[in-house]
């Protein structure tokens, strides 16, 4: 960490009255950086926090009257309504269950795929791999997962029909409840894997050869020189990667919408889906606690493994 | 050997990635009956361009419009996502301790935990009272705020050699001289990192254009692809050959942009 | 490469603005929001021509959203007084928007003041009457027919099913005979939906009502009517063809309507929903070339009349903050002319006025436009109960549990159902009260 990067008071002029100045001219020194910071604020504030704010009052007004004018506060009635339900548990038990392991199969596949990609044997073509890798991630959301629903599906998908043609079992995809979250799954990761994969590869390529080098002259067997060289350089890649992938998991969204829409038979009712079907009964009271909840639980995690990495840097 | 296995991975995950974006291209090309009939074909019987034929004109939206928006709102919001992120995470490292920007630096990453799509009605509501219902500027200024942009620029200042800005100190620059002088332009493959993953991020946003516009005239490429599908009936070629028309900017762009990107990044690392 | 976004972005802006500022000089412009997608657009474009004969200068921009969309957007409008001059949808969604707001107007004034309505029936104005007020003018009956491909039929040899046991019959030998003539590919007896409530309940609503029962879930007074033997027997053969029956592609418990189309017109689903407005399209060429047939929906009681059910009520309703009010409602009753009602029939399928010109519509076109078949209405309970969608979301979560997991006897599963609904159904009463 470098020290002297943060602002510090310049040394002292001299006796009390270079006290006064110290002090006015750290105020003016730190006055800039409060300017420079002025618009990023701003658009947080705005955009970010404010909409948060409304939608957290909302879950305590009735829904009836949510978003009349004057709306009817009811205090803590929506969180106790929705902890009286049973399917919200059982969507918070399936939205944490899928986030742990999405995150593992995202994380672990990225890294994987960038030490590959950054390893000496894959030399050449390199720039191939990492398109293909990333052009799930710049192919929209909605497309993607149309095709995904396509390619499980058991009469006319392409998978099975593959499988089929291999002389495997044919694969339940998203038609049975013992593999939907394993195919929502499998898909999520085709779509955002390469994203992370880029971060991790960005990290490597600020990574010291030369420690690795040492390293392999030292007689380090491949995990070890992994486990004590690599990996310690690529928190930053590993910490942005596990709060963006945790905080993006908990919220899974947009592919249950296109491909499941929570089933089948609520098998892949995540709190963010089950929370969004509340609007459509206009019950905006008990969705908006629900959404409260959830962004709780992402706070708290979230916020956790971010402080640890912080920590953990000094 | 080695590198033959590696080879074969790379090759495995590639065929992964790149499958459905194959079976997508090709099934813009093909009809519902014979995408039923015949899933696994790796080219299409015919060249059937009525797919794209129908989206050139999507009720009153141009398939034209909708491509000058989305380059223009994801050009704007990049613009200024990489300026305010920038400034806002230089001014943060610079000052860790200041209370204002630990503040600032937990609201925002709060915000980026909120399940977005329940923020329908109060992101409505706020932009309403801002008076930016309609048009471009609700959108970009939305989209401005993300939270891959703060963590790259962060941990980029983080590891800023502090000599370098002792030395600009000592020679008596100002803070801002500091700034655009010395730091930004030691930060340009970062810039250039954060700018280019912006925009292929922003590009695919839906959201908030679709709550902020007033009508279809802002409506930008992946707004029209969530239309398409109506519940008085589906394009399903349409709704192909339209992901593939939005995706082939951005992939062209990726493609361009990332040997400079993996190479501003070593650089950088080579510099530092 | 970033910094030459700056001026580009600089000149589009200019650019686009000039035409709009100029636009924003013209004469009115009207707005309606509605989630008929392109083909409403062009029927709306096709309205407002002809309204301008009468009203010069004035032009109408209707944009349309998908519909859980349109939802958020209206009550977020209504409530922000930003709202359109317009809003256009199925009398239900308008009933949740006008208990959502309470901002909708009161259009009896506005029907009375129309002499040229005698078309509207009196279960016409009941589907268009909330709590009182009239929520919308009625612009589109919609019909939802039973519908069977031809050739298959004809491979099979077998007529349009008129009976349930016809039904399974041909049923069975869709799913068993290659009745596509191509014995390498897989097709199914039945097009369905299951995802969401208002895809299960829905198709349950059709065969339900299309056997002439009234009533799916509740009935007026608020008794459930789900064990009632003739209801119980026809959510047992519903149920069986989800699942023991193997009538539907296994995937069909995650299928909303775009799955469903795509199945149906693909060429993959021998029985299915038709709407008054797919027939247009699917009379087309590159869908199903018109092949198909449509009739009444399976008779499964001696004593009960089968038939066609009018599924919706498709209506053009005020909001109180309309912008050009007084033009809006104009528009509104323009809706109900001979002119705007052709357009509606020739682009969309559907219409109220029975005065209308069908000679150039197709076969089966003409077929919804002068129904031979008897008519049954839906009863649409949430503009009776408005606990109903919570009501319905359960009743779809225990009919899919079932679907994903069938019970061997299902007679003990429609009682307890049926018992949980009571409960439900109780509780929820007495909470809204």
């Amino acid at each position: 960490m470098s020290e002297a990067l943060v602002a510090s008071p310049p040394p002292l002029a001299g006796g009390g009255r270079g006290e006064g100045w110290r002090l006015l001219r750290a105020w003016r020194r730190d006055s800039v950086f409060y300017l420079f910071a002025i618009p990023f604020a701003a658009l947080t504030i705005v955009f970010g926090l404010w909409p948060i704010v409304l939608s957290v009052i909302t879950s305590f007004t009735a829904s009836a009257s949510a978003l009349k004018p004057v709306p009817v506060y009811v205090g803590l009635a929506n969180y106790a309504a929705i902890l009286r339900d049973p399917v919200f548990f059982a969507s918070l038990g399936l939205t944490l269950l899928y986030a742990v392991l999405a995150v593992a199969a995202n994380l672990g596949v990225a890294l994987a795929y960038a030490l590959l990609l950054d390893s000496p044997p894959l030399a050449g073509g390199r720039g191939f791999f990492k398109l293909a890798m990333f052009l799930p991630v710049v192919t929209p959301d909605v497309a993607g997962y149309v095709v995904w629903r396509w390619l499980y599906d058991q009469s006319f998908g392409a998978l099975n029909a593959f499988l089929h043609l291999a002389g495997l079992p044919a694969f339940g995809g998203v038609a049975s409840p013992a593999t939907a979250m394993l195919a929502v799954l499998v898909a999520e990761l085709w779509h955002h894997a390469g994203f992370y994969a880029v971060i991790f590869l960005a990290n490597l390529a600020i990574c010291e050869r030369a420690l690795e080098e040492a390293a392999d002259i030292d007689g380090a067997r491949t995990w070890q020189k992994f486990l004590y060289v690599v990996l310690p350089q690529l928190r930053p890649a590993i910490v942005i990667n596990l709060v963006y992938a945790l905080i993006q998991f908990l919220k899974t969204f947009t592919v249950v919408v296109v491909m499941t829409k929570g089933g089948p038979s609520g098998a892949t009712n995540f709190l963010s889906y089950y929370a969004y079907q509340f609007f459509d009964q206009a019950r905006y009271g008990e969705a908006t606690a629900m959404a409260t909840v959830l962004f709780a639980i992402v706070l708290l995690v979230a916020t956790t493994v971010y402080a640890l990495g912080e920590r953990r840097r000094a | 050997m080695k590198r033959i296995l590696a080879y074969a991975v790379a090759v495995v995950a590639s065929v992964f990635f790149l499958y459905p974006y194959l079976w997508m291209l090709v099934s813009s090309f093909r009809t519902t009956a014979a995408v039923l009939r015949d899933p696994l074909r790796l080219w299409p019987e015919r060249f059937d361009l009525s797919g794209f034929a129908s989206i050139l004109q999507m009720g009153d939206l141009s398939l034209l419009r909708a491509t000058v928006n989305s380059l223009a709102i994801t050009g704007a919001s990049t613009a200024l996502a990489v300026l305010a992120t920038a400034l806002g995470a230089y001014a943060m490292t610079r000052c860790p301790r200041a209370l204002a920007f630990r503040l600032l630096r937990y609201g925002f990453l709060m915000t980026m935990m909120y399940p977005y799509m329940l923020l329908v009605i109060p992101v409505y509501i706020v932009v309403y009272k801002l008076g930016l219902l309609g048009g471009y500027s609700g959108i970009v200024l939305f989209l401005a705020v993300g939270p891959i942009q703060f963590f790259l620029f962060e941990q980029f200042f983080r590891t800023l050699p502090a000599e370098v800005i002792e030395a600009a100190t000592i020679d008596g620059a100002g803070e801002a001289a500091i700034l655009f002088r010395v730091v930004l332009p030691m930060a340009r493959p970062v810039v250039a990192t954060v700018a280019i993953i912006t925009f292929l991020l922003n590009w695919a946003q839906w959201f908030p254009v679709l709550v902020i516009s007033t009508d279809s005239d802002t409506w930008t490429l992946p707004v029209a692809l969530l239309n398409v599908n109506g519940e008085l009936g589906t394009n399903f070629q349409g709704i192909m050959a339209l992901a593939v028309v939005t995706t082939i900017p951005v992939a062209l762009l990726f493609l361009a942009a990332q040997r400079q990107v993996m190479q501003g990044m070593t650089e950088g690392a080579v510099k530092g | 490469m970033r910094m030459s976004s700056l001026p580009r972005r600089g000149l589009l802006t200019g650019l686009l603005a000039a035409p709009l500022a100029a636009h924003g000089q013209a004469a009115q412009q009207l707005t309606v929001w509605h989630d008929l997608g392109d083909n409403g657009t062009k029927w709306f474009a096709a309205v407002s021509a002809e309204f301008a004969k009468s009203h010069p200068g004035v032009t109408l921009r209707a944009t349309s959203y998908p519909t859980d969309q349109w939802f958020g957007r209206v009550v977020g409008a209504l409530n922000t007084d930003t709202a359109p001059d317009l809003i256009f949808n199925n009398y239900e969604r308008v009933i949740r928007i006008a208990a959502q707001t309470g901002k909708v107007m009161d259009l009896k004034d506005v029907l009375a003041g129309i002499a040229d309505k005698a078309f509207l029936s009196e279960d016409d104005l009941r589907v268009a009457t909330y709590d009182g007020r009239m929520i919308i003018l009625p612009v589109q009956r919609v019909q939802m027919g039973f519908g069977v491909r031809k050739s298959w039929l004809d491979r099979v040899g077998e007529p349009f099913p008129a009976t349930w046991e016809d039904t399974m019959r041909v049923a069975q030998k869709f799913r068993d005979g290659h009745p596509d003539g191509d014995p390498g590919s897989k097709v199914f007896a039945f097009g369905l939906e299951a995802a969401q409530p208002r895809d299960l309940i829905h198709m349950l609503d059709l065969f339900i009502f299309g056997a002439g029962l009234r009533n799916t879930l509740i009935d007026p007074q608020g008794n459930i009517v789900v064990d009632e033997p003739q209801h119980a027997r026809v959510l047992e053969e519903f149920l069986k063809t989800y699942t023991t029956y193997r009538f539907v592609s296994p995937d069909t418990i995650n299928y909303s309507f775009g799955e469903m189309y795509q199945v149906i017109e693909g060429g993959k689903a021998g029985m299915f929903r038709v709407g008054d407005w797919n027939v247009g399209k699917w009379d087309g060429p590159a869908v199903l070339g018109g092949d198909f047939v449509v009739g009444a929906w399976p008779k499964f009681f001696a004593d009960r009349q089968n038939g066609v059910v009018i599924g919706g009520m498709r209506g053009i309703a005020v909001p109180e903050n309309s912008p050009h009010k007084d033009l809006a409602i104009a528009f509104a009753g323009f809706m109900l002319t001979q002119p705007a009602q052709q357009a509606s029939l020739a682009m969309m399928g559907a219409a109220v006025r029975k005065d209308l010109d069908v000679a150039g519509l197709s076969p089966r076109q003409q077929a919804f436009a002068r129904p031979a078949w008897a008519l049954h209405a839906y009863d649409f309970p949430e503009s009776i109960h408005p606990f109903y969608p919570q009501l319905e979301a359960a009743y779809h979560r225990k009919l899919l549990e079932a679907i994903a997991r069938p019970p061997a006897d299902w007679q003990p599963f429609i009682a307890a159902t049926a018992q949980e609904m009571r409960v439900l159904g109780k509780q929820l009463a007495e909470k809204k009260i």
